[in-house]
């Protein structure tokens, strides 16, 4: 295992640049999960990672808020280091707090949805902005009555998460992200867990969103991506394999792995 | 051939004349206050030692790892005379009457109440982690996702649905708790056994006695069980709207109802 000691500046030179792996590694025990990751995300970019199932597409993702712990290499999210500090050349892991701290700007939306199931639609997207946020309740119900006309489900807004179809799950869980006004999005999987009929009203939900922030996906829709990614990267065993645009991903595939699984996927 | 003295048994069965004698009114006075307090701090202590249990603190971890394996490991009898006689023969801590008013705390109900505390706590551990792992981790990562620190997402999203886990089980736990009070009268605690056995060193009438002290725990514990029920009722009522039990339904449920 290489672990880096050299210190690399704490602030990314380009402003524009809102995330940014540097020579990222993480094992789970012998299985190199993510292999030498170096990546750029722009400001308002929206980036689509694709790959097989096992190809460390999630842990990527799940990463970049610190939900996957990296063994070197260094994540910088607006500038600043995500989940590690510094001193004399060392990583250690950032407490809880500073943690904390980063991940309320950076928003997630999860395969499996993770709705609060005690919590009503409207609780569920005020819980952060009041607890976290310190709103006051008058201005956390209307940032989330407006968030629930946004995804167009004004009328659940009493409903528990067990009253709601899949689809409408994953709005609201869309709309809790968004009642943080993060300026990173993370999608992992937002639609692999829903009934097929339910796929586009999540999409359509998220294609309003690219551009006004910066958005990152794992996904396979191929529709979504070609409509909303400005770059695609194709992912297998811990490495980025092909890194262009959605366009030339489906079209011109350069590396072989990348036109096997396209045609896996296409069918 | 035994003679079953009727007159002794209807006396003290009977709540109207057996609750004249000021040895049985406190004594059940004391035995519903002691399980109800002794409960709520052994919820406490268990909330501790699940946390403890998790924690990714070494020493943290250790002592709460220890304390539940003493105390669960261990009779309960043991425990409530070594923290009683134990520490007041060496003058670690002696357990003083406390005067509240017109009302008088033993030493004896304190150290008794203590260790029902303590000894409950160990068992509170297991079943509050159990609670808390049986969540989906989603929860605690959509929780971490949204920026709440890990004492916030602990209070607001798991312990919530947590609860909803540890109720049942802790009902029992109060059924239980309400019974092992009767092991107060080891250290001569005036709950309603101990009142029951100075009773019975006046009228040596053990036969008689001590079914109608059977009797008044049976009445608390079905009490209870009826609480229980309707607790439980109305959590599954909140969780899913679609499903109301009937009044009927909910009295004579004594499981949860989901």
């Amino acid at each position: 295992m290489t672990v880096s000691l050299i210190a690399p500046p704490t602030t990314v030179i380009d402003d524009d640049v809102i995330v940014k792996f540097d020579h990222v590694n993480k094992f789970y025990g012998s299985m190199h999960v993510l292999n030498d990751i170096c990546l750029e995300v722009k400001k308002n970019e929206a980036l689509v990672i694709i790959g097989p199932s096992g190809s460390g597409k999630s842990t990527l993702l799940r990463s970049i808020n610190h939900l996957e712990k990296i063994n070197s290499g260094h994540i910088y999210v607006n500038g600043r280091m995500i989940g590690y500090y510094e001193k004399n050349g060392r990583l250690y892991e950032d407490n809880e707090k500073n943690i904390a701290v980063q991940r309320a700007s950076i928003g997630m939306v999860f395969q499996r949805f993770n709705l609060f199931p005690h919590l009503t639609a409207i609780e569920n997207i005020m819980e952060a902005p009041l607890n976290v946020l310190k709103l006051s309740r008058e201005n956390a119900t209307a940032e989330a009555e407006r968030l629930l006309q946004r995804v167009g489900l004004s009328e659940k807004r009493d409903s528990y998460p067990n009253q709601l179809s899949g689809g409408q799950q994953q709005r609201i869980a869309i709309a809790r992200a968004l009642a943080m006004k993060p300026g990173l999005m993370l999608f992992d999987e937002p639609t692999s867990a829903l009934d097929p009929e339910m796929i586009g009203e999540v999409l359509d939900v998220m294609k309003e969103l690219a551009h006004e922030m910066t958005m990152i996906v794992v996904s396979h829709e191929m529709g979504f991506a070609r409509a909303v990614a400005d770059r695609m990267i194709f992912v297998d065993e811990g490495r980025i394999i092909e890194y262009s645009t959605p366009e030339e991903l489906y079209t011109h595939p350069r590396e072989a792995r990348t036109k096997e699984f396209l045609s896996k996927i296409l069918h | 051939m035994y003679s079953f003295d009727w007159a002794v048994f209807w006396k003290y069965l009977w709540p109207v004349t057996a609750l004249q004698d000021p040895l049985i009114r406190s004594g059940l006075i004391v035995t519903v206050a002691v399980s109800i307090i002794a409960q709520l701090l052994g919820v406490i202590l268990g909330l501790f030692a699940a946390l403890g249990k998790m924690s990714k603190i070494g020493p943290l971890k250790v002592l709460a790892e220890a304390y539940i394996w003493y105390f669960r490991g261990t009779p309960l009898l043991v425990q409530m005379m070594l923290l009683f006689f134990g520490l007041g023969v060496t003058h670690i801590y002696n357990f003083p009457d406390i005067h509240l008013g017109a009302i008088m705390i033993s030493g004896a109900i304190q150290a008794g109440t203590l260790a029902l505390a303590i000894n409950e706590g160990a068992y509170m551990a297991e079943i509050v982690r159990a609670g808390i792992e049986a969540i989906d981790p989603g929860q605690l990562e959509a929780a971490k996702s949204l920026g709440m620190p890990y004492s916030l997402s602990m209070r607001r999203i798991i312990l919530p649905q947590a609860a909803k886990v540890i109720i049942p089980p802790l009902g029992n736990e109060f059924n239980n708790m309400m019974k092992t009070t009767s092991i107060m009268t080891v250290i001569s605690a005036a709950e309603l056994f101990f009142a029951f056995t100075q009773v019975n060193a006046r009228l040596f009438q053990p036969f008689e006695l001590f079914i109608a002290a059977s009797f008044y725990y049976l009445a608390l514990t079905t009490i209870w069980s009826f609480v229980q029920s309707w607790i439980e009722s109305s959590l599954g009522e909140r969780k899913s709207v679609v499903h109301t039990p009937g009044f009927l339904q909910r009295v004579f449920t004594f499981k949860g109802v989901h």
